[in-house]
């Protein structure tokens, strides 16, 4: 976010092994470490050898749980974003153009913005139940406030001249919203979708760790109920894994979306 | 942002006002139209739950279980962050070596760990400070790193000249010029960490709701557990739910506090903060 202003890269450059390498021998040298540490604890409950974790992770992969669970999350993951996007984007909108709006849904913004998602989950326990509608309801919650905020700055920093030529030329209101005021603020809105969603991810996971009967939080929670380390180790690495493609998926959307910030 | 506009009006504290009271009023009165037996809690009904958490303490020795648990594991996973992330910043080497590591498990998110660290230390205090210093942990690097990038190198330069030593020029250039950018990672690391130390106190209940089977008995000692674990009892034990809303609302005035401090602590720190955002 801030390596733009921070581009002024002192050092001369290190020439050498390439990064790819570094980062095997990096993780290499860790991963050998642990599985040191795991033949010193010699308890696969409490510290499960890599070696294990693998051979989890193919089981896992072979007999379809990584698969059904991860599309569990992802598909309450894509459900909550459209739900996030069809209210968060229009009240951003609304906000970032009218003063008035924003004065009148501001301060319920900012009163509920600081209880962190997570603290929902036990009201939304008693009153959803179990299911599908929680983590749902979870992540809609975590990921609007950063959409709706993104948003507004993106409307705010449309620039004026812009907009007075455009209202110079006679151009109807809602003409210029959709092709001025919108284009101008996509770039900011999308930075906003990429800040939920790291937000959401971990949201889901707390969601489903306790609240829902199926999905990587619940699969994590049902393994350590087991005493199943190394599968529980296994799914963690599959939330990661997972994680890092949600983020880089968005970045190749921001790219094709919005060109021209990037 | 909402403090960028000056002085207060009548109008404009109506205006604030407006919205929050309108909607607490439909909540009242589509709550009153429900049937007895509902369990959808109400604004009167949150008032009186308030009331009856703060005079019996409840309320603020949960919340004060959570901050203790909070800043001790802030306290590691921050400082942690900060020294590795000067080491990473300022030494090639290291950075390179070291950076693999600290990305890949930022990717992994704190919340995940919580069924591990229950397994490692139990499921007390330990677990949720453990999940809160790895929360906060990540981005006190990354903005360290960047913290150390954003330096002038013709002041490193200026000083290396002078004949300043690595830990000197460290002290003395780096720290002061680094430090705003050290600051919103810190801010950042402790919106994590308050969010990370209700999800562990929540699974900390939830799993010692299934290992011990409710040994818990009253409010005061789900509240010893920390508002996180205090909201899973209560979620768990009691047909009235205004005291989860009591325990929310919590949640989110230690939130606004807390943030709100470290926001005046960098101005009153580190002054200069001000020019450099």
């Amino acid at each position: 976010m801030t390596s733009a202003a921070a581009g002024r890269v002192w050092r001369p450059v290190v020439t050498g092994l390439p990064g790819w390498l570094v980062y095997v021998r990096s993780m290499g040298l860790f991963i050998v470490v642990w599985e040191i540490a795991a033949l010193q604890i010699g308890n696969p409950v409490i510290l499960p050898a890599p070696h294990t974790v693998a051979t989890s992770l193919l089981t896992l992969l072979t007999n379809g749980s990584i698969y059904h669970n991860a599309l569990a999350s992802l598909q309450r993951l894509v459900v909550a974003y459209a739900i996030a996007g069809m209210l968060g984007f229009p009240l951003g909108l609304l906000m970032g153009l009218s003063r008035v709006s924003f004065e009148l849904i501001d301060p319920v913004v900012e009163l509920l913005r600081p209880i962190s998602s997570i603290a929902w989950i036990p009201i939304a326990l008693a009153l959803l139940g179990v299911g599908f509608a929680l983590p749902v309801f979870i992540l809609v919650y975590v990921s609007i406030f950063p959409l709706i905020l993104n948003t507004i700055a993106g409307v705010r920093s449309t620039d004026r001249t812009l907009l007075r030529a455009a209202r110079t030329m006679g151009v109807p209101r809602s003409r210029i919203v959709r092709h001025v005021v919108v284009p101008n603020a996509l770039p900011a809105v999308l930075t906003g979708v990429r800040l939920s969603a790291g937000l959401g991810w971990m949201a889901l996971i707390a969601s489903e760790l306790v609240g829902a009967p199926s999905g990587l939080g619940w699969a994590i929670q049902f393994y350590s109920g087991l005493f199943r380390s190394a599968e529980m180790v296994a799914m963690i690495v599959v939330v990661a894994v997972l994680g890092f493609a949600t983020d880089l998926a968005l970045r190749a959307l921001q790219r094709w979306v919005t060109p021209w910030a990037t | 942002m909402g403090d960028a506009v000056g002085h207060l009006s009548l109008g404009r504290v109506l205006r604030i006002l407006a919205l929050p009271a309108a909607l607490v009023a439909v909540w009242q009165a589509w709550g009153s139209t429900l049937a007895t037996t509902s369990r959808v809690p109400l604004p009167s009904g949150v008032a009186a739950a308030a009331w009856e958490m703060i005079t019996s303490g409840d309320l603020q020795l949960a919340i004060g279980v959570s901050l203790t648990r909070v800043l001790l594991g802030f306290g590691l996973g921050a400082g942690a962050g900060a020294l590795l992330g000067l080491a990473m910043g300022y030494l090639r080497p290291v950075e390179r070596n070291v950076d693999p590591v600290v990305q890949t498990f930022r990717m992994v998110a704190a919340i995940a760990l919580v069924p591990l660290a229950i397994i490692w230390f139990g499921p007390h205090g330990q677990a949720a400070v453990f999940i809160v210093a790895y929360g906060s942990f990540f981005p006190v690097v990354v903005n360290a790193v960047t913290a150390v990038r954003s330096v002038d190198p013709t002041l490193i330069r200026a000083a290396k000249t002078m004949g300043l030593r690595t830990v000197e020029i460290v002290r003395q250039v780096v720290m002061p010029a680094g430090l705003p950018t050290l600051f919103v990672g810190l801010r950042l690391g402790m919106g994590n960490a308050w969010g990370a130390i209700i999800a562990a106190e929540l699974t900390v209940g939830a799993t010692a709701q299934i290992t011990v089977s409710s040994g818990i008995s009253s409010t005061a000692t789900a509240a010893s557990g920390g508002i996180g674990f205090l909201m899973f009892y209560l979620y768990d034990n009691r047909v009235d739910l205004s005291q989860i809303v009591v325990a929310m609302a919590a949640v989110g005035m230690a939130a606004s506090t807390i943030d709100r401090i470290l926001r005046f602590a960098q101005y009153d720190l580190i002054p200069w903060t001000r020019y450099a955002r």
